[in-house]
């Protein structure tokens, strides 16, 4: 049992620490709507790496990795920029454009690689299991930093998450914050899929704080229930794997967003009650 | 010559027939902002499939293959149905999440699930990648007609309630709107999307259908705000695409889906542009 312990440690302690910066950042997409950017971006970075290697940079190089992460910038720059004061074409939209545009572009190199076929599937499991402590340590120093920022500029964040119609500030003011808004969690993406894969990471952020909208409207509240629900969830996901023999990402992606669906029929039969009652 | 055109025929016209479909149910989805339901609902599909193989499995072993299929096509609708039911009830004023979190939420537990179930089966990679990429390139005149059954029967159906279906997905972000009965219409709407869903991605794969459903409408929604003009606009961005694709696929030997995707991706760059210079005039 203690040599499970040891060696769940590392992963227990990546769950912990991902669900944390995750379900923060969940909260803010989850109230602008945008929920599919996290795919977006890692289809991006994914393109990143691509072009690196066919530069002729050697895999998981340095190379290849800062052009990835310059890539990954540069798009989500632009994106912040299609925030206009009147939105024609809603911004999930664009990030679907990105995405698919991203994933055909990637699909027409996969084919100058050898192997690259690879590299379109790869970023879809991931596996917290073989996470190193010096992989892990490099992200909390990189989570710190972004967390510092986001504290200074916290109050300017929810107002903008928060405003349906129109803009709170002017156009370039508001894009600014939108810029540091989308290039820090920019970087915490393409960070954490390298550790968790995809879809460990989107449900990470949509799951937490959807079941804690559920119940709360409030930004407070959302994060301190987000982050309650998003660890908790996660390390019941490793046990349950560990118990039922099944791979651990799969796990907890299905037990959160199958509570987040239990939650919200739970919510429709309480106010059925409530009903019912008065 | 000769060759390559009747070779691209079939691809062609099966683009079109989607076009047709998807550049209307294109507007509904990108007005209702649920722009992944494509992805999700064609995952779910995928599920009831991988549910089914089990089953079979599970059962008296090496059973006829023709039947199998056939069952596995009825799951897949069985389990659109009850996606559809899931997302009506969802629908509801209590519940303050945006729809497309229910989706992608949705999205992400089939998925998994269906790597739970199948557990790492030998070519689930390639299975990935065929299910991504489509292959429109080997549609035969058997599968264009069996898809324009599907395009005219449900187009019919929208046509024949367009103002019904209209006025829910207005209702849907501007609750000023209130439609009798709209659980029903959300309902039948999620139901004949799902079919429409399941048909076209066995045919053209889920990136061409997902970028057939955006872009088109995207490209419209620069211009005008009629549907009916709307409808016209993404088709002709989508049949200059999908010529240009497919030329290209066949002169440079690049494959098809990618490459109509990124001439639509130009087509919508294009109108971007093309607004940008009215708007300077005006």
């Amino acid at each position: 049992m203690t040599d499970n312990l040891l060696f769940l440690s590392a992963p227990i302690t990546v769950c912990i620490l991902l669900s944390g910066v995750l379900s923060y950042f969940g909260n803010h997409i989850l109230s602008r709507g945008i929920i599919f950017i996290d795919i977006a971006v890692a289809q991006i970075a994914a393109l990143g790496t691509m072009t690196g290697l066919l530069l002729g940079y050697a895999e998981e190089s340095a190379g290849v990795q800062v052009i990835s992460y310059a890539v990954t910038i540069i798009i989500i720059s632009l994106f912040a920029l299609t925030k206009f004061s009147k939105q024609v074409i809603p911004q999930e939209a664009i990030i679907g454009i990105i995405y698919c545009v991203a994933l055909a572009l990637a699909m027409l190199l996969a084919d100058r690689i050898p192997g690259g076929g690879n590299f379109i599937s790869k970023t879809i499991t991931g596996n917290i299991l073989w996470v190193t402590w010096d992989k892990i340590f490099s992200c909390f120093i990189m989570f710190l930093l972004i967390g510092i920022i986001h504290l200074i500029f916290w109050k300017h964040f929810i107002l903008i998450s928060d405003t349906k119609n129109g803009l709170p500030y002017s156009l370039w003011k508001t894009r600014m914050y939108e810029l540091i808004f989308y290039i820090t969690f920019g970087i915490v993406i393409v960070k954490a899929v390298a550790v968790g894969g995809i879809f460990l990471v989107f449900i990470l952020l949509i799951a937490p704080t959807s079941a804690a909208t559920l119940f709360t409207d409030k930004w407070k509240n959302r994060f301190i229930w987000s982050w309650v629900i998003g660890i908790i969830g996660s390390i019941s996901g490793m046990y349950i794997s560990y118990v039922l023999n099944i791979s651990n990402g799969p796990a907890i992606v299905t037990l959160l967003g199958t509570l987040v669906f239990v939650l919200a029929f739970v919510r429709l039969v309480m106010h059925k009650i409530q009903t019912v009652k008065s | 010559m000769f060759t390559a055109f009747e070779f691209m025929l079939p691809p062609f016209v099966a683009s079109l027939l989607l076009l047709l479909i998807t550049a209307y149910f294109g507007i509904h989805v990108i007005k209702r902002e649920i722009i992944f339901i494509d992805i999700a609902l064609a995952q779910i599909a995928a599920l009831g499939s991988a549910v089914t193989l089990v089953i079979n499995n599970l059962g008296s072993g090496p059973s006829s293959h023709a039947h199998e299929h056939d069952s596995r096509t009825l799951m897949a609708y069985a389990f659109c149905l009850l996606a559809a039911g899931v997302f009506t009830i969802l629908k509801n004023k209590r519940i303050k999440i945006p729809m497309e979190a229910i989706i992608g939420i949705a999205y992400a537990v089939a998925t998994t699930t269906a790597v739970i179930i199948l557990d790492k089966g030998a070519g689930s990679d390639v299975h990935i990648h065929d299910m991504l990429a489509g292959t429109i390139l080997w549609v035969t005149w058997q599968h264009v007609l069996r898809l324009s059954i599907v395009v005219l029967l449900i187009g019919g159906f929208h046509f024949c309630l367009r103002e019904k279906f209209k006025k829910v997905t207005l209702g849907y972000l501007d609750k000023n709107i209130e439609v009798a009965r709209s659980g029903l219409w959300d309902f039948l709407f999620y139901f004949t999307f799902g079919i429409m869903i399941v048909e076209a991605v066995s045919i053209g794969g889920i990136l061409t259908v997902f970028a057939f459903l955006i872009i088109p409408a995207s490209v419209s929604a620069l211009f005008a705000e009629r549907w009916t003009t709307r409808i016209l606009i993404g088709l002709a961005a989508g049949f200059i695409a999908t010529l240009g694709g497919l030329w290209l696929s066949w002169t440079r030997d690049l494959p098809s889906s990618p490459a109509i995707v990124m001439f639509l991706g130009v087509c919508l760059l294009l109108a971007i542009i093309i607004k940008g210079l009215i708007r300077l005039k005006t």
